[in-house]
């Protein structure tokens, strides 16, 4: 047992004065979701540098094309922001807001796909040969399999970014942290994505887009369970 | 007897207060890598923390491992604190992340009940000590739910603020004042019918 005087034991000591150097304090969470921005704003706008916005964004106005995108994107960061909050001992948010930015999250979400749908529900000829839109008309299930795949893959890449950031996190619930950071990274992919993406149908874009963001989340659940679990490790190996 | 309120104890908190900005300057002078930092820090809040861990651990031996563990990880994440924060809510904060972490990782939560013979360590409310014996507060706290238990002691007993719990607790100010005065409430029933099984 150790001592209980004030003193700290010899052994905690050892460990202590091994390893004494500086360290830069963490940044308040606000600060530290705001640093995210640039990264989350560069890759989640690589889909729309490459094929450029959607041809339909006339009819869809810039409310409904560049507007409910940002609007996406400061969720996100909302989100990332409720992260940090989450993985320090002292500033944890009360649950009910945590499940509320998560359900508000997945509700504009819903919204501005059917308010998409509804004002500009055509289909889109794509600026490819004719012969490859008539496969993409019989099988859409490609182009959803292509924008799943895509916007997983940069989710997933932001994911790992904000992982790093997030590896000292301090989370009594590291599984729900990742689990927000990984929707504040599916969130800010999709406000790109769907700027760029011609296909409006709720199946598509909740169906491949949403599809994409759940994975995120879960990867950020895994990789914040398993940040979680090697932080368990050392606690459990006097156990 | 002494009325029984859920009034936080006032001359506690400014001490607090003043005692918090003196431990945030430690903090960053442990952060810039001293140790004698790091001891002062631990002279301070060892005691506290140890018997708040005690508390959540229910008196069992494991609290001495969970203290050495909390200041251990926060050894490890001393870069995480920013010292906008309160240092004494963030360690004890940091101490119930690791009690709970060590819980998950043993499964020995059922254990910890199940081994406890003697009751938990945990400090006797002021405000109540005329209800009863220490013995009986402190048999009637360890029957209160662990959350009104919780929020009870870490404002009475460590004078924290109802922000600076629901801060370590994740719920709101006012959810952190309800489970105090709830759980203050039921203690104050709990003693008072011992006392009248006694008279």
């Amino acid at each position: 047992m150790m001592d209980r005087s004030p003193k700290p034991p010899e052994e905690l000591m050892r460990a202590i004065a091994q390893d004494l150097r500086p360290v830069r304090p963490s940044p308040q969470p606000l600060y530290l979701a705001m640093r995210m921005v640039p990264l989350a704003l560069l890759v989640s706008s690589v889909i729309l540098l490459a094929i450029g916005p959607r041809p339909d964004s006339g009819i869809l106005g810039p409310l409904l094309t560049w507007g409910a995108s940002a609007a996406q994107f400061l969720l996100a960061i909302a989100l990332i922001w409720i992260a940090a909050h989450e993985s320090t001992p002292a500033g944890r948010l009360p649950r009910q807001m945590v499940y509320s930015a998560a359900v508000v999250a997945s509700l504009v979400v819903v919204f501005v796909t059917l308010l998409t749908f509804s004002t500009s529900p055509a289909d889109v000829t794509l600026p490819v040969p004719p012969r490859i839109n008539e496969i993409l008309r019989v099988s859409p299930w490609i182009v959803g399999f292509a924008c799943g795949i895509g916007s997983t893959l940069a989710g997933g890449i932001l994911v790992l970014f904000f992982s790093l950031v997030f590896r000292n996190s301090l989370a009594t619930r590291p599984t729900v942290a990742g689990a927000l950071y990984g929707a504040g990274a599916g969130l800010a992919i999709n406000a790109g994505w769907r700027i760029a993406c011609p296909f409006s149908t709720p199946w598509h874009a909740l169906g491949a887009h949403g599809a994409a963001i759940i994975a995120t989340v879960v990867l950020g659940a895994i990789i914040g369970a398993s940040l979680g679990n090697r932080r368990l490790h050392v606690g459990a190996r006097r156990s | 007897m002494r009325a029984v309120t859920n009034a936080p104890r006032a001359a506690k908190s400014v001490m607090v207060s003043e005692g918090d900005q003196e431990l945030r300057a430690l903090m960053i002078r442990y952060q810039g890598g001293s140790l004698e930092a790091f001891q002062e820090i631990y002279a301070q809040l060892a005691p506290g923390v140890r018997r708040y861990l005690s508390h959540l651990a229910l008196g069992s031996e494991i609290a001495d491992d969970l203290l050495q563990e909390t200041f251990l990880q926060m050894h490890r994440s001393r870069a995480a604190y920013n010292p906008t924060y309160a240092v004494r809510p963030w360690v004890f904060g940091l101490a119930r992340n690791v009690f709970l972490m060590n819980r998950r990782a043993a499964r020995r939560w059922a254990a910890v009940h199940e081994s406890r013979e003697d009751l938990p360590e945990f400090p006797v409310l002021p405000e109540a000590d005329r209800l009863g014996s220490q013995d009986e507060i402190r048999r009637c706290i360890a029957h209160l739910s662990p959350d009104q238990a919780e929020a009870l002691l870490l404002h009475h007993e460590w004078g924290f603020s109802f922000e600076e719990i629901a801060g370590m607790l994740g719920i709101g100010a006012a959810a952190a004042r309800a489970r105090a005065s709830r759980g203050m409430a039921d203690l104050r029933v709990a003693l008072n019918s011992l006392q009248r099984a006694r008279a």
